[in-house]
């Protein structure tokens, strides 16, 4: 029996097929997100299926989450992120207590209780500031792909000071910084410092480890560490961090399965 | 048709009005079907749920004719009195004279919202250099220059000090288009010294004799002035039943309050609990009238609870609200996301409070001004918050921020901490702007996954 997590997050749509029976994932995929969001995640479920030699009529159920999550109308129910990115990073990071999760238009600081279960959360203000978006913009004005932008980073020798959280007016800074000469290796690298002052200032006065970063921005380079240093707590990536939404909605597909269908760690 | 307790849009509300009025429904004169006040230009009606009960349909007639009701008293020949940033005190005192009619021009800040920007009061304050770094409420500003709001009011007050810096500076640009105002101080309430004379205020909080008696001499200036405006005397005798009147009215809302948000089933929506909560602190420009229209509003809750029904289902998340919303719409959204209101705070949990009438009426309006929690620290107001919302049984919390309203720009973190500390429930914190229509999805996904989160810890 095999059950469908699917994120529909703002720059990408992914999905996880999860064998219920045999405890463990089908197949996964991602496709970059649209305006047709439901075709887009068909489409890549039906790819996904394919892959796996499975039929659509072996999916028992479908969790949607991510932003479009109400939008797919395939789908049996919507989870938030919060939730989903939960149960995903437990699976994969069973001792996870802190959850940050950066991805294209939010960032999230999810607290767990030791069974798991999401005790509190914050998330950004609705400006782009510490988030996949404001990378973008930076990559863009810096002249690289957002996949050499870590690369990039790592190469610095001072990180520029970014002053300014809001996007538009750090985009500005950053136009003003290359204008005085800053290498824009520097600029790169105060560019993911000022992003994880930013996640990190979400958390309060207490961060309890250990703590797991996930989502889109996790893969890129640099970022990790940049966090630890705003923590000053060691920060862990979780294996596949762009997927974790996905399993995590894929894990409570299953557990709505009848007893004995869902085989799993996940104990939220 | 169900005539049962529900939420119904402004389209199925003809229908049921129509019902209403053939089963013999009674309206006072400012009755009349909701849709009318679209053609006024109340376009926000159009995507808004409200409350199917003839009680809800006279709280939603009664706000939205508020502006008749002005014009009918300047028309008489009242004097009107605008009451601004005080939240709730000046209105009793020009309610004790017959021939005096207070409102509130800062209410003027959910016109955007209810006329979806068609008014174009942000675009005049623009003008006067009060752009959108400033709180919505700048749309007073337009008001009192368009003059199509509300009449000019014959005595402005202001109270300062300890409120909202950004409606200070509002109210000083309005006076520097030549609307005189008399400013009263409100001073930051503080913790008695020891052995320091002190007093006790509404709500449980304590505060120096000296700031009472300061307060009291600068609601007696506001006094005279009401008096010299208004070309009549006011004794303590007529002061004393006007505290007495505003009680009834607070007492109304106490019951409405716990009925509502302790019963199994939300009786009544988030939205129509707002719009009635907020009569605490204006009236609505006709006291007498507010108490009847709460009387009418809790005989159906009661009702309701009586007959175990409501308007959400039975295992809503019960959700403590901080600050009131720019856009009403979110009060529908936090229901649609699974939540219900069992409690708020929206900046006057002191108009809430019953006004001391074993007191010195003066002294008894003083300590109430000085109970108001943005004369406090948001310490007060997050322990407040935290008492209340336990309480009522809250299993979340949301503070809604308002944009640009400095008095909430902070308070927020503290909020949700000290919650978090005492009471353990998840919080979130939202901003919420005139129209929020392009961040319903963001406000959505927030409101889910507090209700997600809470419903998560009921099964743990």
């Amino acid at each position: 029996m095999i059950v469908v997590g699917v994120d529909a997050g703002s720059r990408a749509i992914k999905a996880v097929l999860w064998d219920a029976e045999c405890g463990g994932a089908a197949a996964s995929g991602v496709v970059d997100q649209g305006v047709e969001q439901d075709a887009l995640a068909l489409r890549l479920l039906a790819r996904l299926l394919a892959d796996a030699g499975r039929t659509r009529a072996e999916v028992a159920r479908i969790v949607a989450t991510g932003c479009g999550r109400h939008i797919l109308r395939f789908a049996d129910a919507a989870m938030t992120e919060i939730t989903c990115h939960a149960v995903g990073v437990r699976h994969v990071a069973p001792d996870a207590n802190t959850i940050v999760e950066v991805g294209g238009q939010d960032s999230k600081l999810i607290r767990l209780d030791r069974n798991g279960v999401v005790r509190d959360f914050v998330m950004n203000d609705r400006c782009a500031a510490g988030t996949g978006r404001f990378l973008e913009m930076a990559a863009t004005r810096l002249g690289v792909s957002l996949g050499s932008f870590g690369a990039l980073a790592e190469r610095c020798r001072k990180p520029a000071v970014i002053s300014s959280m809001c996007v538009v007016f750090a985009e500005t800074e950053i136009i003003g910084l290359l204008a005085s000469g800053v290498a824009p290796e520097d600029i790169a690298a105060g560019i993911q410092a000022s992003i994880a002052a930013r996640v990190a200032g979400m958390s309060g006065r207490r961060i309890e480890t250990p703590i797991v970063f996930t989502g889109g921005v996790a893969l890129v380079p640099g970022m990790a560490a940049a966090l630890e240093a705003a923590f000053r707590q060691p920060v862990s990536t979780a294996p596949e961090p762009l997927m974790t939404g996905a399993l995590g909605a894929a894990l409570l597909a299953a557990r709505d399965l009848p007893d004995g269908a869902f085989r799993g760690r996940s104990s939220q | 048709m169900n005539d049962g307790p529900r939420k119904i849009t402004l389209e199925e509300w003809e229908a049921r009005y129509t019902a209403l009025l053939a089963a013999g429904m009674r309206e006072p004169w400012y009755g009349g079907p909701l849709s009318r006040h679209v053609a006024d230009g109340d376009y926000r009606l159009r995507t808004l749920y409200f409350d199917n009960s003839a009680a809800a349909l006279r709280l939603w007639n009664f706000l939205l004719t508020e502006e008749d009701r002005l014009r009918e008293a300047r028309a008489q020949g009242k004097t009107i009195v605008g009451a601004m940033k005080d939240l709730g005190t000046v209105p009793v005192i020009a309610f004790s004279l017959s021939n005096v009619v207070a409102f509130y021009p800062d209410g003027a800040w959910w016109i955007p919202c209810i006329m979806e920007l068609s008014a174009g009061l942000f675009r005049i304050a623009d003008k006067l250099g009060v752009n959108d770094a400033f709180c919505p409420v700048r749309a007073m500003l337009g008001a009192f220059v368009n003059e199509a709001h509300f009449p000019i009011p014959d005595l402005l007050t202001c109270s300062v000090g300890a409120t909202c810096d950004d409606f200070s500076a509002i109210a000083q640009r309005l006076e520097g288009l030549g609307h005189g105002i008399l400013w009263w101080e409100i001073p930051r309430r503080r913790v008695p010294d020891p052995g320091e004379d002190a007093v006790l205020l509404p709500g449980g909080f304590v505060a120096p004799a000296s700031q009472a008696a300061f307060v009291r001499s600068e609601l007696e200036r506001v006094r005279a002035a009401i008096e010299t405006a208004a070309g009549t005397r006011l004794d303590d005798a007529a002061l004393n039943a006007g505290i007495a009147a505003a009680n009834r009215v607070r007492r109304l809302l106490a019951a409405l309050r716990r009925e509502a948000f302790m019963a199994e089933r939300a009786p009544l929506p988030a939205l129509e609990m707002l719009i009635a909560e907020m009569l605490a602190i204006h009236f609505c420009s006709d006291r007498a009238e507010t108490e009847e229209v709460l009387q009418d509003l809790l005989a159906e809750v009661r009702t309701r609870v009586d007959a175990r029904q409501g308007v959400l289902p039975r295992d809503a998340v019960r959700v403590f609200w901080v600050n009131p919303v720019a856009d009403l719409r979110a009060m529908n959204l936090l229901e649609e996301c699974g939540g219900r209101i069992c409690g708020t705070e929206y900046l006057f949990c002191h108009a809430l409070d019953a006004i001391p009438e074993d007191l010195a009426p003066m002294d008894a309006l003083a300590r109430t001004a000085l109970a108001d929690p943005m004369a406090g620290s948001a310490g007060d107001r997050a322990a407040r918050i935290c008492r209340d919302a336990d309480a009522f049984g809250a299993e979340a919390l949301v503070v809604s921020r308002i944009p640009g309203a400095s008095h909430c720009a902070s308070e927020g973190v503290i909020i949700r901490e000290t919650v978090h500390e005492t009471l353990r429930i998840p919080t979130v914190e939202i901003e919420v702007p005139p129209v929020c229509d392009a961040l319903q999805q963001t406000l959505r996904t927030r409101i889910e996954a507090l209700v997600e989160t809470a419903r998560a810890r009921r099964s743990r």
